[in-house]
């Protein structure tokens, strides 16, 4: 199978931090951006992007595509995100194993489905139409969830791996949406890890979460919860040197503790890598 | 149950408010510890305070215009009345000064139209299309006795809008903080409009009301950052005909009648200096 490139560590790339990253350039390896923000005609935000593009390579992150919705797919949009990735030439594309509505209205969330053979017939072959259209394999995450389904047939690890083998896609591995689901939902973190099939994860999202005491929201507004941190370095034991980036989308602190964040990463890693070494000794 | 059916279903809860409807809980599992309505309503409260925060973003002033409970009142009215329809969310605000127009609630706030209008129009502005702006040197590529024909096309963020008067002194006032931290040589600062308001100078009672002698304003990006001036009821017609195609000379015709005993021709000159000068035209051509 083709391998996307190993680029490092990076963060999300946010307009709060536009002026920092250009005056100071950070030590971040590469940028993710939400490809929706720059779907528009022109203006400062394209500008800035031609700018970081120069110097950074681009993930293009998107939250629009309801790849699990049962309306059709919508060609005008997968138009426009072709128009922004032929642009932007990005390592790759990604959105979410999710559906963000119906009837043709957009919730503009990112909403669950049940587990079950229908939905992932449907999934698979929405997959990979939308391949067909970019031109590209797609990377796609698991979300966040708040509620599951009865008549689910199947954990949510395994529908996962299903879906990537039999749409040839990519996964986005977020770690803190594995957390969070796994917290409101009672199932076991480290089985979702060790199920997901290693050669299909091109990426790790990594985030803070807000902690409602029965329930666990997915804000992007906090720094790494600790447990998150335990369970990245199961993923990063289990799938190596794959991308990663921090996701902080709200409540921005100043860059250098996202620079912080990037940092422990790296140290984690290195302590991996040095007790792997050991162990080969 | 289908897919298809399950999305409906739970939409609709959605859209409705209603974390508490039997037909999507009975189908959602037993979660850990909370409740099944408190983590439906995750989706309910999410979907209504995402929608909320857009117009937020897109219209600031008006939030401190109208107070927080008269735009939140606003803002759930239009929400209710709203679902989006819309592939990406940038567009999702743009209906509100319609919005405001058709609701007998609103419709009488002619300033608070106004001002809607306007921020719609900076925001509008900052994503516009880009297109390289011509100089004034670029008249000279055609001779005088050619100029009455010649007409000009605009950059794509040029906006004219016609609002009712008090609508800049409201955003001026509105956004005063915030522009006591921008840069003073910005275009459309505050600083550069004439009749420029301390925040406390126009207690929000005593705007005032609706005048059929109303404000016209250009709003426009310039070096990519939204800007805009309010401009004279000829500049603004001059102006309205130029953006429609017409020609110089007939654009001086009209700017004669309404200034009769000028030179229109030399105001008009005036004008395109001007238009020129703030990035204004991207294109000259012999109009058809």
């Amino acid at each position: 199978m083709e391998s996307l490139p190993r680029l490092g560590y990076g963060l999300g790339l946010r307009p709060v931090y536009y002026d920092e990253i250009l005056s100071t350039r950070p030590p971040v390896d590469w940028f993710e951006i939400i490809s929706e923000n720059y779907m528009i005609p022109g203006g400062r935000p394209l500008v800035m992007l031609e700018r970081f593009r120069a110097d950074y390579p681009i993930v293009m992150h998107g939250v629009s595509m309801s790849l699990a919705s049962t309306d059709p797919l919508d060609l005008d949009y997968l138009k426009a995100l072709k128009a922004l990735a032929d642009r932007v030439e990005p390592a790759w594309v990604s959105d979410h194993l999710a559906w963000t509505g119906v009837h043709g209205r957009n919730l503009h969330d990112l909403l669950p489905i049940p587990y079950t053979r229908e939905a992932l017939n449907h999934v698979v072959e929405r997959i990979g139409r939308v391949q067909d259209i970019l031109k590209r394999r797609l990377v796609v995450e698991n979300a966040s969830t708040y509620v599951t389904f009865t008549q689910s047939e199947m954990p949510e690890w395994e529908f996962v791996a299903q879906m990537a083998e039999r749409a040839d896609c990519l996964l986005l591995l977020d770690v803190n949406n594995v957390f969070v689901s796994g917290f409101n939902h009672g199932f076991d973190n480290n089985a979702f890890i060790d199920a997901v099939p290693a050669d299909r994860v091109a990426q790790f999202h990594m985030a803070g979460h807000t902690d409602n005491e029965t329930h666990l929201i997915d804000t992007h507004d906090q720094p790494i919860r600790e447990e998150v941190w335990t369970l990245y370095e199961r993923a990063r034991r289990r799938f190596g040197d794959v991308s990663v980036m921090i996701e902080r989308d709200d409540n921005f602190p100043p860059f250098s503790e996202l620079l912080g964040e990037l940092q422990h990463m790296r140290d984690i890693d290195a302590a991996i890598a040095a007790n792997a070494s050991r162990s080969a000794a | 149950m289908k897919l298809a059916e399950l999305q409906s279903l739970f939409q609709s809860a959605v859209l409705t408010g209603d974390a508490e409807d039997a037909a999507i809980l009975d189908v959602i599992a037993a979660p850990r510890d909370a409740d099944r309505p408190t983590m439906m309503g995750v989706y309910v409260n999410a979907y209504r305070l995402r929608l909320a925060e857009f117009l937020d973003e897109d219209y600031p002033a008006l939030r401190v215009m109208l107070g927080d409970d008269d735009f939140e009142a606003l803002v759930e009215a239009y929400i209710d009345a709203n679902p989006s329809r819309l592939r990406n969310a940038r567009w999702y605000t743009t209906r509100l000064p319609e919005f405001m127009q058709e609701s007998e609630n609103w419709n009488a706030n002619a300033l608070a139209i106004g001002l809607a209008l306007f921020e719609r129009a900076l925001t509008d502005a900052y994503d516009a299309a880009d297109a390289p702006a011509h100089g004034i040197e670029t008249l000279a590529e055609f001779s005088p006795q050619d100029w009455p024909r010649l007409g000009f096309t605009f950059h794509p963020s040029l906006r004219l809008i016609e609002v009712a008067a008090g609508v800049l002194d409201a955003y001026v006032a509105a956004t005063a903080d915030e522009h006591e931290d921008e840069d003073e040589e910005a275009p459309g600062s505050a600083e550069e409009d004439e009749g420029a308001l301390d925040e406390d100078d126009i207690p929000i009672e005593d705007y005032p009301p609706y005048a059929s002698d109303g404000e016209t304003i250009a709003i426009w990006r310039a070096d990519l950052d939204p800007a805009y001036r309010q401009l004279d009821p000829d500049e603004y017609l001059a102006l309205c005909e130029a953006m429609a195609g017409q020609s110089f000379g007939d654009i001086c015709q009209l700017v004669a009648f309404q200034n009769e005993g000028q030179s229109a021709t030399e105001r008009l000159a005036q004008f395109l200096v001007t238009w020129f000068s703030e990035g204004l035209v991207i294109g000259v051509a012999e109009a058809k």
